[in-house]
C-alpha cells in the first residue's frame, strides 16, 4: 500500500510539474515587433518568445493600415520593439490607443524605440512642417538597421531592456547577447573585406531605404528616383535623372521589394542597361528563421557584388 | 459650453509643462492644420457644402501626452456655412492610456464611435460629402460632450465593446429641449481581423438611445405658437440631425485588399453601412421608421491615384402633425482623387440625386472640386 501511495504522489508530482511547465510555457513572453528586422533580433535574444510581426519585407513600413488584427496583437504584447523616428507615426499611435495595453504605451518600459539608441543620419530639425517637401523625418533617416554596426548598438540596448523586463531570464539573455555580439563583430569584418571592391561605387536608389548600407560600405547614392522623400517617382523627375545619369551611369539602380519596379526599369532601359537593376528586400524576408539578419546582409552584399 | 472651455484651459496650461518635460523623449506634443477648399456647382439635398467656393472642414489640432497616464487632443474647426465663417471646438478630450484589462476611458468633446465613418475626420473621407445616412441622422458628423468607456478584449481577433453618454444636442434639428444630464447613450462593438496577408476586415454594430426626441415632443405641445419662428431660425443654420428617433441601430462592414498588404501602390476599400431609426415621435407606430444604406468602393490603382463610387439610399417617414409622409432620396457619387503625397489631395466628384419624394432641393447633378492640404503633424489614421 505505501508503495501505491508513493506512486500516486509521484504521479501527482509529475502531473503538477508538467502543469507548471505548461503554465510557464504559456507564459512565454509575447513581443510585438513593428518591423521584421527587430523581430529577428528579438528571436536571437529571446528564442522562446511568441512574436507578432506587424509588417514584412513586401510592405512599405511608412504606410501600414492600423488593421484590427494588429490592434489585437498589440493588445496581447508584453513588450513592443519599433523603430521610432516617425517611421510608424501613421499607424502605431492608433494601435496603441485602440489596444488599451498599458505595457506598450509611450513612456512605459515595455515600449522600445530602436532609433533612440543610435545616432541617425540626415537629421533635419524643423524641416517637417512644409507640406510640399515630402515626408521628411526630422529626427533623421529611420532605416538604420541596414548598418550592421548600428544594429549591434541596438542589440546591446534591447538586451539590457529585455533583462530589465524579464528578470527571471536575465542571465540567459545576457549570455545570448554576448555570443551574438562576438560573432556579429567578426562577421562585420568579413563582410567589410568582401565588400571592399564596392567602395566608392555610385548607385541610384528609390528612397533612403539603404542609405545606412551605402554609408557603411563607402558607397555613394548619386540619385533618388523619388522627387521628394516618400513621393512616388514622376515622369518629369525621371526624365531629369536620365539627363543627369546618361553620361555617367551609376553602377546599379537599387529599389526595394515593396516598391513598384516600373520607374526603375524604365530608367535602366533608357540607360541601355549599363546600370544593373536590383530589387532587394529592405529587411529580412523571414524573421522566424535562424540567422535571418546575417543572411539578409549576405544577400545584399552578394547582389551588389555581381557585376 | 462651460465644461469644454474649462477643460480646454486646463489642457492648454498643461501642454506647456508637458512639453518642457518631454524634450528629448520620443513623445512630444504635435501640432497640425488642415485646409479644405471646395467648389461646388450645386448644393446637394441634406448637404453641408453650399454652392460656389467654400472653406470646408478646416482644423487646427494639438495632441499629445499629459504625463504617462493621459493623452489629450484639442481641435478647432473653421468652415464657411451659408456665407458665414463658423468656428467651433470640435474636439477637446482627455483619454486614459494606462488602465488595466484593456480598458480606456475618455472625457470631453469628441466624435461618437458609432458606425464606421463617424470617428474619422471629414478631411480624411473619400468623398466630398458624408453618406446620406450621416447627413440625415447624425448631422453629418456627430461630435458631442460626453464620456466613453471602452474595453478591448484579449482575443486573437480584434474585439472591442464600448459605451458612451453624451449631451445629445446635435441629434435634434429643432430648438433644444430641456433635458437634464445626458441626452444620448450609445453602445458599440467592433470585431475585425485579417483573412491573410492581402485581405482584412472589420464589422461593427452600434445602438443609439436618444432621450431628446421624447423631450422635444412635450416641448412641441407647450410651445406650438413659437415653433414656427424657431423653426425658421434653426433651419437657416441647422447642423443637427434632420431626422431623428428614440432609437437607432447601425451596422457597418469594411473589407480592404492590397497585394501583400502593401497599400502604397494598390488598394481596394469596400464599406457598407446601414441604419434604422425608430420611435420617430409619439404618433409613430412600429411601421414608421427611417432607414438608410450606404455602399462605397474605392480603388487606388496607382500610388497617387484613386477612383471611387458610392451609392446611398434614404427612406424616411416625415412627421406631419399626427401622420407621416413618405420621403425618399437616392444619391450616387463618382470621384477621382489625385494624392501626390498624404498631405495633399485634389478630388473631382460628380454627384446625382434622384427618385426624390419629399425633398424639394434634390440636385439632379452636382460637380465638386475639393483640395485638402495638411500642414505639420497629421495624426495617425484609423482602419
Amino acid at each position: 500500500m505505501p508503495i501505491l501511495i508513493k506512486m500516486r504522489t509521484s504521479i501527482l508530482g509529475v502531473t503538477f510539474f508538467g502543469m507548471l511547465l505548461a503554465i510557464s510555457n504559456s507564459q512565454a513572453q509575447t513581443i510585438f515587433a513593428c518591423e521584421p528586422e527587430w523581430a529577428a533580433l528579438t528571436r536571437v535574444l529571446l528564442p522562446q518568445a511568441r512574436l507578432h510581426v506587424a509588417t514584412h519585407a513586401r510592405q512599405d513600413p511608412h504606410h501600414i493600415e492600423a488593421r484590427p488584427a494588429l490592434i489585437a496583437q498589440l493588445r496581447a504584447a508584453d513588450a513592443a520593439i519599433c523603430t521610432g523616428a516617425s517611421l510608424e507615426s501613421g499607424w502605431l499611435p492608433t494601435l496603441q490607443q485602440r489596444a488599451g495595453n498599458p505595457r506598450v504605451q509611450n513612456g512605459a518600459p515595455g515600449l522600445f524605440f530602436t532609433a533612440s539608441t543610435v545616432k541617425l543620419m540626415d537629421a533635419r530639425p524643423g524641416a517637417g512642417g512644409n507640406p510640399f517637401a515630402g515626408d521628411i523625418h526630422e529626427e533623421g533617416n529611420p532605416h538604420l538597421h541596414a548598418d550592421p554596426r548600428r544594429l549591434l548598438e541596438v542589440a546591446r540596448a534591447w538586451n539590457q531592456r529585455l533583462q530589465e523586463l524579464f528578470p527571471a531570464q536575465q542571465a540567459a539573455i545576457a549570455q545570448r547577447y554576448e555570443v551574438f555580439q562576438t560573432q556579429w563583430q567578426a562577421r562585420i569584418l568579413l563582410w567589410e573585406k568582401r565588400a571592399a571592391p564596392l567602395q566608392g561605387a555610385k548607385v541610384a536608389a528609390q528612397h533612403g531605404s539603404f542609405a545606412y548600407l551605402w554609408n557603411w560600405l563607402g558607397m555613394q547614392q548619386i540619385a533618388d528616383l523619388e522627387p521628394k522623400p516618400g513621393l512616388a517617382p514622376t515622369p518629369g523627375h525621371l526624365q531629369q535623372l536620365l539627363e543627369q545619369l546618361r553620361t555617367k551611369p551609376p553602377a546599379a539602380i537599387v529599389i526595394t521589394s515593396y516598391q513598384d519596379a516600373r520607374a526603375a526599369r524604365w530608367l535602366s532601359q533608357q540607360l541601355e542597361n549599363r546600370a544593373l537593376l536590383l530589387q532587394l528586400p529592405a529587411t529580412v524576408n523571414d524573421p522566424e528563421t535562424p540567422d535571418a539578419l546575417g543572411r539578409w546582409f549576405e544577400q545584399l552584399i552578394d547582389a551588389l557584388s555581381t557585376r | 459650453m462651460n465644461k469644454p472651455s474649462f477643460l480646454l484651459a486646463a489642457m492648454l496650461s498643461s501642454i506647456f509643462s508637458a512639453q518642457a518635460q518631454q524634450v528629448g523623449s520620443a513623445e512630444q506634443w504635435q501640432f497640425g492644420a488642415v485646409l479644405d477648399a471646395t467648389s461646388t456647382s450645386r448644393a446637394l439635398e441634406l448637404g453641408t457644402r453650399d454652392k460656389g467656393l467654400q472653406l470646408g472642414h478646416s482644423d487646427l489640432t494639438a495632441s499629445g501626452p499629459l504625463g504617462r497616464h493621459l493623452q489629450a487632443q484639442i481641435s478647432a474647426v473653421v468652415a464657411t456655412h451659408e456665407g458665414k465663417l463658423e468656428k467651433s471646438f470640435e474636439e477637446a478630450w482627455l483619454e486614459t492610456r494606462t488602465l488595466p484589462l484593456g480598458l480606456s476611458a475618455r472625457i470631453g468633446r469628441f466624435a461618437s464611435q458609432i458606425g464606421y465613418l463617424n470617428q474619422q475626420h471629414p478631411h480624411a473621407d473619400d468623398f466630398v460629402e458624408r453618406p446620406l445616412l450621416y447627413r440625415a441622422f447624425l448631422g453629418s458628423h456627430w461630435n458631442d460632450d460626453g464620456l466613453r468607456l471602452n474595453l478591448t478584449l484579449p482575443t486573437k481577433f480584434y474585439w472591442m465593446v464600448g459605451a458612451e453618454a453624451f449631451r445629445g444636442h446635435k441629434l435634434v434639428a429643432h430648438a433644444d429641449p430641456a433635458v437634464s444630464g445626458a441626452g444620448a447613450f450609445t453602445v458599440a462593438t467592433k470585431i475585425g481581423g485579417d483573412l491573410n496577408r492581402s485581405h482584412s476586415w472589420q464589422v461593427g454594430l452600434s445602438y443609439l438611445k436618444n432621450r431628446r426626441i421624447a423631450a422635444l415632443e412635450e416641448d412641441h405641445e407647450e410651445h406650438m405658437d413659437h415653433e414656427h419662428e424657431e423653426d425658421e431660425h434653426e433651419h437657416s443654420h441647422a447642423h443637427g440631425a434632420q431626422f431623428g428617433g428614440k432609437q437607432m441601430w447601425l451596422i457597418d462592414g469594411t473589407w480592404k485588399w492590397a497585394p501583400d498588404g502593401n497599400n502604397q501602390n494598390q488598394q481596394v476599400r469596400l464599406t457598407v453601412e446601414a441604419a434604422r431609426v425608430t420611435g420617430i415621435n409619439r404618433f409613430a407606430t412600429s411601421g414608421q421608421k427611417h432607414e438608410a444604406l450606404s455602399l462605397s468602393a474605392v480603388w487606388r490603382f496607382q500610388p497617387a491615384w484613386e477612383v471611387g463610387a458610392r451609392f446611398d439610399r434614404l427612406r424616411v417617414a416625415i412627421p406631419h402633425e399626427d401622420h407621416f409622409h413618405a420621403g425618399r432620396l437616392n444619391e450616387q457619387a463618382l470621384m477621382l482623387a489625385w494624392k501626390p503625397s498624404h498631405r495633399q489631395s485634389l478630388r473631382l466628384q460628380l454627384s446625382r440625386q434622384h427618385g426624390a419624394v419629399g425633398f424639394e432641393q434634390a440636385a439632379r447633378r452636382s460637380v465638386a472640386l475639393q483640395y485638402v492640404l495638411a500642414f505639420g503633424a497629421h495624426g495617425a489614421h484609423t482602419y
